[in-house]
């Protein structure tokens, strides 16, 4: 037989037990379970002698006198300046409106303009690579030495008897020099003393080629040859654009998410 | 109770509609009712005379959100019993120098020092309220409530629940558990008896 639980037989006790006439008829036939049933029923009884003290017939009275000041009556709170007439009046609920409506387009706009000055958090800020400039760099300072390039082999197999060289190998000497010259100073601000040396080479054979005083005739160009032979000015064009060409290669690399 | 509840309304009715005296007559006709189960709850005359100032406070102010349909003394009633919670547990929390019980599985609990005064002590010097109140101290905020609720008020466990913002179910096992305590605790008078 399974006997009672406590659970159970408190639910009994307290008029809740999901099924009485069950536990009527368990304790009826269970010697256990009445003992313990009648224990508890004792137990429990023995606490209602828990009774708190009595208070008179004017408690009532007291406890409304104590709290009745702090109290204000509805509907009838002192109506203050800025709200007496505000629900009734349409104009001053109109007015009110409008109030409302500026000073959230002045915040709007003002949180605007304070969003725009706010300094980008430093997470955002990320310091441009060199290698994202370097391209442009790489770019014209190739270009340049393509077009030197070109203009040393001209003059290197240069027809000495040939008048025809004079003006337009002039004209590109002193457009050369004045690009070579912005190389040369990128270059020296960049300290590569490797490319400012070619560059200062350069510098002065088209220098050369484009004052030499009575153009570049036969012996003047000659002249040119021997010196351009003789610094290897020709070389180092050749070298500096193969390392152009490579760093190219490195810095597309590097746009692509590629290392250096 | 449905001629008082017509008049609670009828009082309700004016307060709302700016008499504040007429709340005196809400306050009068149940402060008796709030001062006795807030008594019960925090066994304390003070505590129970600061409760039922403190529930009439909250209830004049939430009287706007009273259903007409509801019953005022029930309502004011609730009011108490959370009041009078809050006090015993903010009681609990500032309360120190409590001696437990070594094989109380549950010491987390508040418990008064047990002045463990021989049978025939109690008998002699009527302390068993005493040691009832004690036994009362010693259970949680929510067994206690669960406990006064249901032991001497006699309110359903669907009330209680009601009363404490918890589930019926739970409010059952609190019940459950207070008793089960509340006869560990008070065994020493079973054996007086």
């Amino acid at each position: 037989m399974m006997h009672l639980t406590d659970e159970e037989m408190i639910g009994q006790i307290y008029g809740e037990s999901e099924n009485t006439a069950a536990v009527e008829q368990h304790l009826a036939a269970c010697r256990a379970c009445a003992q313990s049933f009648a224990e508890l029923r004792r137990d429990l009884a023995a606490l209602d002698r828990a009774q708190g003290p009595a208070r008179d017939e004017r408690y009532g009275e007291r406890v409304w006198a104590s709290i009745a000041p702090s109290l204000a009556a509805y509907g009838q709170e002192r109506p203050r300046w800025w709200s007496a007439g505000w629900s009734t009046n349409p104009w001053l609920k109109g007015l009110g409106y409008a109030l409302a409506c500026a000073l959230l387009v002045s915040c709007a706009f003002y949180a605007g303009r304070l969003w725009e000055r706010k300094p980008q958090p430093l997470a955002h800020v990320e310091p441009k690579p060199p290698q994202v400039k370097q391209p442009i760099v790489v770019v014209v300072l190739d270009d340049h030495l393509d077009r030197s390039e070109r203009f040393l082999v001209e003059l290197k197999h240069a027809d000495l008897d040939s008048a025809a060289l004079d003006s337009p190998m002039r004209d590109e000497a002193r457009s050369l020099l004045a690009a070579n010259r912005v190389c040369r100073k990128n270059a020296a601000q960049a300290d590569d003393p490797e490319l400012t040396t070619a560059l200062d080479h350069l510098d002065s054979l088209l220098a050369e080629a484009a004052n030499e005083p009575g153009g570049l005739n036969a012996q003047n160009v000659a002249k040119l040859q021997d010196e351009m032979n003789a610094d290897g000015v020709l070389f180092e064009v050749r070298v500096l654009r193969s390392r152009i060409a490579h760093r190219k290669g490195t810095a597309g690399d590097a746009a692509k998410g590629g290392t250096i | 109770m449905i001629g008082m509840d017509r008049n609670d309304h009828a009082a309700i009715q004016a307060v709302l509609a700016g008499d504040k005296e007429a709340y005196g007559t809400l306050v009068v006709r149940h402060s008796h009712t709030l001062f006795r189960v807030a008594y019960r709850i925090t066994g304390n005359e003070a505590d129970a005379d600061d409760v039922v100032q403190e529930a009439f406070l909250r209830g004049y102010r939430k009287l706007e959100g009273f259903e007409s349909r509801a019953n005022f003394g029930t309502w004011i009633y609730r009011i108490a019993v959370h009041c009078a919670l809050d006090k015993v547990r903010r009681r609990r929390g500032n309360e120190t120098s409590r001696v437990g019980e070594a094989n109380d599985p549950e010491q987390d609990q508040m418990q008064v020092a047990d002045e463990a005064a021989g049978p025939d002590r109690i008998l002699l010097s009527g302390e068993i309220g005493a040691m009832q109140q004690a036994a009362l101290h010693s259970l949680t905020p929510t067994e206690r409530t669960a406990f006064v609720l249901r032991h001497m008020e006699d309110r359903t466990t669907a009330e209680i629940g009601a009363a404490l913002g918890i589930d019926p179910n739970a409010a059952k096992q609190a019940v459950f558990r207070a008793v089960q305590k509340l006869r560990r605790r008070l065994a020493v008078l079973r054996v007086a008896t």
